[in-house]
């Protein structure tokens, strides 16, 4: 059975130390982020599944600036409900801008 | 301070980790703590991690961390005449009251002396004035009793509560020391003399109250032992990227080569409930996406299959990963790997140490190999594709059929299974403390055709990845693994010559230990009347009659 599944597009911007951190770091701290979170994630399916996210263009390494996200969820969630808990789950230097 | 985008991976060492701990150190005892390798490698370690944990507990106690930095940060600091510092408040290294490594692999000594030089702490003990190193995770601790204020003999989680207060009680450093060495586990160098006799090594007391002969500290009740909840979450890879859960400490069986059944005793286990809860409050601060049940031998504990299903039923909607490294090829094969694969792809690896029946059964060894043939259609079932496989050679009494019957086996396995094999070949180390630290360790020329025959035996086969380790490489472990104290002045030495490099290159111990005129082979002949750690209690071992004439 296919699930359902609701894409959310974020701006997220990296400053700070933050910016070490390369596109690679920055789906596993966004992964564990959202798990932390205890949000209604959609996993790939197959034979090792994991956390279904993708992103626009990657920012050079040490360059601070905005990366663009989409994240997926099983089921609506609210711009502002997301913005809360995410926020409180990622490190300083990350910073959600923009949800929709 | 260096700038760190000129610098190779800088992850490593900005300490942003989620749940990390950062204290001012007004008032507060600051205590920094290593593993000596690479941050990846440091962070993958369990016990660091728990230290760290306990330490910062105390309220008047800051612990931070610190790795070893790579080449091109060593480098920047030597050249911008910078301290090694700290990941939490990037404090020099020479700023804290006490330093702590764990010293659990004995290569990586050269390491340990690196991390003090470029953090500005004198090498040696007695050239410290208030500053104390101390270090734990260490069998045999004489050839770096030179360089280490006090060692840790056992598990230091029994111990760290006295240390502090100690440290709290007393504020000079060798008030501190004597203080230290009238308590079980804590061992200060510099209160023994160590001499040779003809009875072998003699140990005397220079502190009337220092513990002699010294007892293994062990954790009394490990069921309600801390354990690091608020997990230290990396934000970059680590070599094992996964929330490591102690079920067990210690191992049941008796295997004659292995050190780790000997220092870990005795056998220990956590309840089944207190692992869920672990597990439960470890996913829950961290997120991680992998988890690892972990112990020596996994296959002995003792509701391993109620412990599966529990936490196959909390995590399986919430596809984390679970692996279960030491379990034995056992009756249970079947049936708990199909438990595994239901979370996550797995490898099956099968630590078989000798091929041949007979050398496992005086290895004391107990796998039965024919249970992995039998097996052979359960493992095709189970969707692997690699089949792991760990084996030893340069045992005392191993023949060249002992060794031809590894290529039999291997090639019997591959066309039984299908699957490919990836073989490691360690070579016997007679490590102090296990039930055959009195064996001789093979020496290079004989390994060296060993590892030849066995080469030769095996038809070239795609399929079957062998490595093996290197004998040079091996024998160093042996020497610093066995060694006396009169070793410190090799390692420093070494460390001198060449820094960096030295661990891999043999001519330059050779060099080292001829210039400080030390016949290596003497530290790796048989002997069966002491050892230079035997003034750490080991209850299998009688003591040497003639010791009262001398
Ligand atoms: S080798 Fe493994 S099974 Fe054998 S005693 Fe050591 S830990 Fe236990």
């Amino acid at each position: 059975m296919q699930i359902e599944r609701f894409p959310v597009r974020l701006i997220v911007e990296k400053s700070g130390d933050m910016v070490y951190f390369s596109q690679l770091d920055l789906v596993s701290i966004l992964t564990r982020a959202l798990r932390r979170a205890n949000l209604p994630l959609y996993y790939t399916q197959g034979f090792n599944p994991h956390v279904k996210m993708s992103f626009g263009r990657a920012l050079k390494l040490g360059v601070s600036g905005q990366e663009e996200v989409t994240l997926y969820f099983t089921q609506k969630i609210a711009a502002q409900e997301l913005h809360n808990k995410l926020s409180s789950q990622i490190p300083q230097g990350l910073r959600i801008i923009q949800i929709n | 301070m260096i700038d760190l985008s000129l610098i190779q991976k800088p992850q490593r060492y900005i300490g942003n980790e989620i749940n990390v701990v950062k204290k001012s150190h007004q008032g507060k005892i600051p205590i920094c703590i290593s593993y000596p390798d690479l941050y990846e490698i440091g962070m993958s370690n369990l016990g660091l991690r728990i230290i760290y944990g306990m330490f910062n507990a105390f309220d008047d106690v800051a612990c931070e961390r610190v790795f070893l930095p790579g080449d091109d940060l060593a480098v920047s600091l030597q050249n911008s005449s910078t301290k090694l510092f700290s990941l939490e408040t990037k404090t020099a290294l020479d700023r804290f009251e006490a330093v702590g490594f764990n010293l659990s692999c004995e290569l990586n000594c050269i390491n340990f002396l690196k991390i003090l030089k470029l953090g500005g702490i004198p090498l040696k003990a007695k050239e410290r004035a208030e500053l104390i190193v101390f270090a734990g995770g260490i069998a045999n601790p004489e050839p770096l009793a030179e360089f280490v204020d006090f060692f840790y003999i056992g598990e230091f989680e029994e111990g760290i509560g006295q240390f502090v207060e100690v440290f709290r009680k007393h504020k000079d450093k060798k008030a501190r020391l004597e203080a230290l060495s009238e308590i079980d586990g804590f061992y200060v160098p510099q209160f023994y003399n160590i001499t040779i006799g003809s009875c072998g090594y003699k140990f005397d007391k220079l502190h009337k109250y220092a513990q002699f002969p010294l007892k293994r500290v062990y954790v009394k009740d490990f069921d309600k032992s801390y354990y690091p909840l608020n997990w230290l979450t990396p934000h970059t890879q680590i070599i094992h990227d996964r929330a490591p859960i102690e079920i067990a400490r210690g191992c049941p069986n008796s295997c004659v080569f292995c050190q780790a059944r000997s220092v870990y005793k005795p056998y220990r286990e956590k309840k089944v409930s207190t692992i869920y809860e672990i597990a439960k409050n470890i996913y829950k601060n961290s997120g991680y996406e992998n988890l690892s049940l972990l112990s020596l031998s996994a296959s002995d504990y003792s509701n391993i299959e109620e412990l599966l299903d529990t936490l196959i039923a909390e995590f399986k909607d919430k596809r984390v990963g679970l692996s279960l490294p030491s379990l034995r090829i056992d009756d249970s094969l079947g049936n708990l790997y199909r438990k595994l694969l239901f979370l996550k792809k797995t490898s099956l690896t099968v630590a078989l140490e000798a091929a041949s029946d007979s050398l496992r059964a005086k290895l004391g060894k107990k796998i039965d190999a024919d249970k992995l043939f039998e097996a052979a259609k359960i493992i095709k079932s189970l969707n692997l594709r690699t089949i792991k496989l760990y084996l030893m050679i340069g045992f005392p009494e191993e023949t060249d059929s002992d060794l031809l019957s590894i290529a039999a086996f291997l090639e019997k396995l591959h066309s039984n299974t299908g699957l490919s094999i990836n073989v490691s070949i360690n070579i016997f180390v007679p490590k102090p403390f296990s039930l055959w630290e009195g064996a001789w360790m093979c020496p290079e020329e004989i390994l060296d055709k060993k590892i030849k025959l066995v080469l030769s035996s095996l038809r070239r086969r795609r399929n079957i990845n062998i490595s093996i380790s290197q004998t040079a490489k091996s024998i160093l472990e042996a020497i610093l693994s066995r060694a006396d104290r009169n070793f410190s002045s090799v390692i420093m030495k070494v460390f001198e010559t060449s820094g960096y490099s030295a661990i891999e290159n043999w001519q330059i111990w050779q060099a080292a230990m001829d210039e400080c005129g030390i016949n290596y082979r003497n530290y790796l002949k048989s002997e069966n009347k002491n050892f230079p750690w035997s003034f750490i209690e080991n209850p299998k071992i009688s003591g040497c009659k003639n010791d009262k004439d001398n």
